[in-house]
């Protein structure tokens, strides 16, 4: 089937030449579908010096419907649901804006973005993203807090 | 303040990004009696019902596409490969399947890798010659299609593939499109092309054929189904191919596109088409707008032009002026030929060479005036000023008696809207 050549020759690319501060690998040698990916909290973010683990699955209709990513490492963000999931889905993740053009290294390099660039508008946890916006010390301040206690920041 | 508790906001969030809308049917139904289509309307708004039973007539045959949102994609990929298949050529679908290659062109030029469009052009290409092989196969008819359209990877690879396209297209030739969108190009295709499942509109169907039919040499057209005046759908032109047993026909409403099929009428018409398409032999191509004025609503203007069926039976004006109009006459079989006769000069499709078809006898430079001998003229005109000296007549194809009813008819092109 067409989709697992794409797939592979995509995990091959990203294997090969991976975006800055994300690396991929199979979560199972045999499923192409599971992928573990470990993603480097950016710079001048209060996820710096964090790593955080992230599922990306990969739906079998995949180019036709999004991977959906969910964060394994809790996060204090407000566009990642607060719960056991961790799950982000907006922008380009959406189903229904979902380009089967868009790569999947696209997709984490829109991911490890929005943890520089939260977008509070379209925000999931509406409580983080209230506080994003009004009180963004103090939000800084606990995902910071988050980061070390959770990601294995150092400080 | 918000009505709605940060919680409530979160929930409906969290819904809206996994609603998907639950439609029912295949992807792409079988032929069926277009009376469903009628049937549907039967109770609505009378403009739609009306329409529709005509459209039963002239189209008596449909092709329902799945509501999912690609309805109008599909309808054309899915009347592309149809329509290749019932030509049953093998040759042309070589070369169709070279085009198709050579597509990937403007893929490239966009800076798609191969990595990201292969499994598109590669399913395209895999039913192009699917199609070949049903057709060396001797496949009755195109269930083979039917049955891959409706394999879900089949079916959204093509369409992908033909979305790519198109947005390449409209992006190497924004100039022609720009001015059509309210919004940039780019951000036009981000939003309105790329994505799955977004719903083709009319500037993205124009591309779709200028980038991919055309190229096929196939007509398409389109039939409107909505609440304008008239009694039948108002078609429009999508293609620069004239429309011919190789056009795909879609049906659109609001929000959806489906496929026609056209009532087979060639026998009859087929001598009053060619005579007409001599008639626009100067013109190529055949362009309303070139004219400066409409032509339906001015030969529609014309008095007694509806009240006339029987006129023109056995008139100066048959194609072959040599039959007599016996009820064999293959002309007979047509209960609403009408011959038109239009006033001198009043437009340059009123040309000699309809002339020399109508009394091969007289010579191209005879004046009009004296074309026409009185002895040809019907018997049961006598309520009608004589026609004799009026100059060049027409005959009018036998389905133009509504002044809408031309436009949704396979007619020649000096009627065609």
């Amino acid at each position: 089937m067409g989709s697992i050549k794409r797939i592979s020759k995509e995990l091959s690319e990203l294997t090969e030449s991976p975006p800055d501060g994300i690396t991929v690998e199979l979560a199972d040698e045999s499923n192409l579908y599971e992928w573990k990916i470990s993603m480097e909290g950016p710079e001048r973010s209060p996820y710096h010096n964090g790593i955080f683990h992230v599922k990306l699955s990969l739906p079998t209709e995949y180019p036709f419907k999004p991977p959906t990513v969910s964060f394994v490492t809790k996060i204090y963000h407000p566009n990642i649901t607060n719960d056991d999931k961790g799950s982000m889905c907006l922008g380009m993740l959406r189903a229904d804006e979902w380009k089967p053009s868009s790569k999947i290294a696209a997709v984490l390099e829109f991911a490890r973005q929005l943890l520089a660039e939260p977008m509070p508008d379209d925000a999931v946890e509406g409580r983080i993203a209230e506080q994003y916006k009004n009180d963004n010390g103090r939000y800084e301040e606990v995902a910071r807090e988050w980061t070390r206690k959770y990601a294995g920041a150092s400080q | 303040m918000n009505p709605l508790s940060h919680d409530e906001m979160e929930r409906f969030q969290k819904l809206s990004n996994t609603y998907e809308p639950d439609v029912q049917g295949p992807l792409v139904s079988n032929k069926q009696s277009s009376h469903s289509i009628a049937l549907d309307y039967s109770n609505a708004d009378s403009t739609l019902a009306t329409k529709t039973n005509a459209l039963a007539v002239t189209h008596p045959e449909c092709r329902i596409m799945k509501g999912d949102g690609n309805c109008g994609w599909r309808a054309v990929a899915f009347g592309y490969f149809e329509t290749l298949f019932a030509l049953r050529d093998t040759i042309r679908i070589e070369a169709e399947i070279q085009r198709m290659k050579s597509l990937t062109a403007l893929l490239e030029q966009v800076g798609l890798s191969d990595s990201i469009y292969e499994i598109f052009v590669d399913t395209t290409e895999d039913v192009l010659n699917q199609t070949h092989a049903a057709i060396l196969g001797g496949a009755q008819d195109e269930s083979f299609l039917v049955e891959t359209f409706n394999e879900g990877y089949t079916s959204e690879a093509i369409i992908t593939h033909f979305r790519l396209l198109t947005s390449a297209w409209l992006k190497i030739n924004s100039s022609r499109y720009q001015a059509f969108l309210n919004m940039p190009l780019e951000s036009y295709c981000a939003t309105r092309i790329d994505p799955v499942k977004t719903e083709i509109d009319e500037i993205g169907l124009q591309a779709l054929v200028d980038c991919v039919i055309d190229g096929s040499g196939f007509g398409v057209e389109i039939l409107y189904l909505d609440r304008s005046q008239g009694d039948v759908v108002t078609p429009h032109q999508l293609s620069s191919n004239r429309p011919n047993d190789a056009t795909i026909r879609l049906l659109y409403r609001p929000g959806h596109y489906d496929i026609l099929y056209p009532a087979n009428n060639h026998l009859n018409m087929a001598p009053i088409v060619n005579l007409q398409y001599e008639m626009t032999s100067d013109y190529s191509p055949w362009d309303q707008s070139a004219l400066g004025f409409d032509v339906n609503s001015s030969l529609m203007a014309i008095p007694n032009l509806m009240q006339d069926p029987s006129f023109g039976m056995g008139a100066p004006m048959s194609p072959m002026p040599s039959v007599s109009p016996t009820p064999a006459s293959p002309f007979r079989m047509s209960p609403q030929q009408d011959v038109y006769s239009p006033p001198m000069h009043s437009s340059p499709m009123h040309s000699s060479p309809m002339q020399t078809h109508a009394i091969p006898s007289i010579p191209i430079s005879s004046p009009p005036a004296q074309l026409a001998p009185p002895s040809a003229a019907p018997p049961p005109m006598t309520s009608l000023p004589s026609r004799s000296s009026e100059g060049p007549q027409i005959r009018l194809n036998p389905l133009v008696m509504k002044p809408n009813l031309s436009r949704s008819l396979p007619v020649s092109p000096p009627f065609k809207k």
